[in-house]
């Protein structure tokens, strides 16, 4: 990228008045420049803020049910309302936020961890190892999600955010892998690599300490994009019923107590607010991994 | 093609095989079995026996390995097995199941490529003009909104506010009209677009990417000079060529929307494959998950097997032998 950057700028002419600036730099200045990014960036750091400093915005305890003011209208002491069981909806929706990032943000890396072992290794090594590696990937992809969940979670036989993180990281593995094992083909073939085995470094040296490095930008891009989909994903199965646990706040469980066909007509304020959030979160997380993609892309011009 | 056809159809047997072999292992791996919920049954006083005499029934007391070879050499006679907790044959609650889901991944398919495709053309003809600019915004904020809360949102707009379409089930019961095909078609509407509505993003966005690399080559200059109407060069010359990706993706896809309606179908009270899966899972109703998983697999892989056809179809210079 270094090369790439002095190269567009020897054709502006403008070495010599600039220093020479590092790869990270030009992709930083880049985001910086990408306004929906920007955007992104900061909407998630309101919905981290937010989240992390409920108590804050909230005197009430998200998990203390209060059973003399059950579904109550918003007013001045409970701005969104409480829903069937007296839970406050403010202090559920933005504890609830903890745990959805959380949960959304370890399955990105849980996922990404398995993806670049597997993936890496896959990938240096080629040949029968690959070639059988990928194949058990293969049918990884092919393998029904919602049946392996289920099942995951019956042997498991509890739920709750530890089950929920290691359920989809071990059900999504294959598509990082997947992708992992061709960037690591890719670079399995720079100079680097080989002047790496020729001064004799071992196997594990070469992949964990030359070879995982250049695939950090590719890396950051798929984190961000994973996190937008688990956000959805792990809502989506609280909602059924198969991701977290009524009593652990969450906005998946918010959207699944309030969707009744009577709650969901005369108490909008108790469901649009948790979905909102689910919305904006992968959305921000979208437009970020958008401008890292393009902030990181080696052709992009400055 | 015929014959690469048939190679990729028995290629799929390894899949498949290793497939129902895992979820074999799971499934017998889950606490319990379907026939436990006897001892909650009042009418059944010596609940011990039943369950015993049941379990000996369904084979269950063989190795796991007999078992397996034992539910293989059925399905190769096309017996797919009884359902424990229906105690109907399987074959039938996939017959019941089957066509609403495949109505509803369809339709949602349908909407998909009607809208998503037509949509990226036009934005990548007018690039970064004030209709691409603004239609790419929105398709990223549709794309961002999970297809279960979108199904939220259609259902308090249409169906509780302005009291257009009905929110569940496939027919409205105890009304002459129940079961027309009109009745039918309101009720598909809702959970078909929720489906679609983040899909159609992602194809429109595909779409525009796949068109802005075809439309700056020289045959579409030629086209252009020979005078040729805008029209007519976008979706005859350049579609031609935009399309393909498009057409892999679309394989991909199949599987995608096949499970993506699982949740649909909970929310509008779907009588498909997605409610049958699920409590066939909770309920340790094995030859129905063996059955539904099977199901839900061949369609992945016959996805992309109408894809990779698809694809030869469409691009006279793949060639598979």
């Amino acid at each position: 990228m270094a090369v790439q950057a002095l190269h567009n700028k020897a054709k502006t002419g403008e070495t010599k008045r600039k220093r020479v600036q590092s790869p990270w730099r030009l992709s930083l200045q880049r985001f910086m420049r990408n306004r929906l990014a920007v955007a992104g960036f900061f909407t998630l750091l309101v919905i981290i803020f937010v989240t992390v400093a409920a108590p804050l915005f909230t005197p009430y305890n998200p998990t203390a049910i209060n059973i003399m003011n059950t579904n109550l209208p918003p007013s001045a002491a409970h701005p969104l309302g409480t829903d069937g069981s007296g839970y406050d909806n403010l202090a559920r929706l933005l504890y609830g936020g903890r745990v959805d990032l959380t949960v959304a943000v370890a399955a990105a890396l849980m996922t990404m961890l398995i993806g670049v072992i597997y993936g890496g290794i896959s990938g240096f090594f080629g040949g029968w190892i690959d070639n059988l590696m990928m194949r058990f990937v293969d049918v990884m992809l092919n393998f029904p999600f919602i049946p392996f969940i289920l099942a995951l979670e019956a042997i498991f036989n509890t739920s709750g955010e530890l089950i929920l993180i290691t359920v989809v990281s071990l059900t999504a593995w294959p598509g990082p892998a997947r992708f992992m094992r061709g960037i690591f083909l890719q670079l399995r073939e720079q100079d680097y690599v080989l002047g790496a085995v020729t001064i004799g470094a071992s196997k594990w040296r070469i992949i964990f300490r030359h070879m995982l490095p250049n695939t950090i930008s590719s890396l950051a891009v798929l984190v961000s994009m994973s996190v937008a989909g688990y956000v959805g994903l792990d809502a989506g199965l609280t909602f059924l019923g198969l991701g977290l646990p009524l009593t652990v706040p969450s906005w998946g469980g918010m959207l699944s107590q309030a969707s009744n066909y009577i709650d969901m007509r005369t108490e909008p304020y108790s469901w649009i607010p948790p979905a909102l959030m689910i919305i904006l979160t992968i959305l921000s997380v979208n437009f970020i991994g958008d401008g890292l993609r393009d902030a990181f892309d080696p052709q992009a011009r400055t | 093609m015929a014959t690469y056809i048939i190679r990729r159809l028995l290629g799929l047997i390894p899949t498949l095989f290793v497939i129902t072999v895992i979820v074999f292992i799971l499934m017998h791996l889950m606490p319990g079995n379907a026939f436990l919920a006897l001892t909650q049954n009042p009418h059944i006083k010596d609940a011990a026996e039943v369950i015993k005499r049941k379990e000996a029934e369904a084979g269950l007391n063989l190795p796991l390995w007999q078992q397996y070879v034992n539910w293989v050499v059925n399905l190769l006679h096309g017996n797919l097995g009884t359902s424990y907790q229906y105690d109907e044959p399987v074959a039938r609650l996939i017959g019941f199941s089957l066509p609403n889901t495949l109505t509803l991944a369809i339709t949602a398919e349908i909407i998909v490529l009607l809208a998503g495709i037509p949509m990226g053309l036009l934005q990548a003809s007018r690039v970064n003009k004030a209709f691409d600019v603004s239609t790419s915004f929105f398709a990223v904020l549709l794309y961002s909104i999970p297809s279960f809360v979108f199904a939220l949102f259609l259902i308090y707009i249409f169906s509780f506010t302005l009291n257009w379409l009905p929110s569940f089930g496939t027919v409205t019961p105890a009304v002459p009209w129940s079961g027309d095909l009109g009745d039918r078609i309101s009720h598909l509407i809702l959970p078909a677009l929720a489906l679609a509505l983040p899909s159609i993003a992602f194809y429109s966005r595909l779409t525009r990417g796949n068109t802005l690399q075809v439309i700056v080559q020289d045959f579409v200059r030629t086209a252009r000079s020979k005078g040729l109407r805008d029209s007519r060069v976008l979706f005859r010359h350049v579609l031609r060529n935009a399309i393909i990706p498009i057409i892999t993706q679309f394989g991909f896809d199949i599987g995608g929307l096949f499970s993506g309606a699982v949740l649909i179908e909970e929310i509008f009270t779907w009588p498909g494959m997605g409610e049958l899966t699920v409590s066939a899972n909770l309920n340790r109703d094995y030859p129905v998950i063996l059955a539904t998983t099977l199901i839900f697999a061949v369609t992945v892989l016959i996805g992309n097997l109408v894809a990779d056809i698809l694809l030869a179809i469409a691009d006279p210079r793949i060639r598979y032998n």
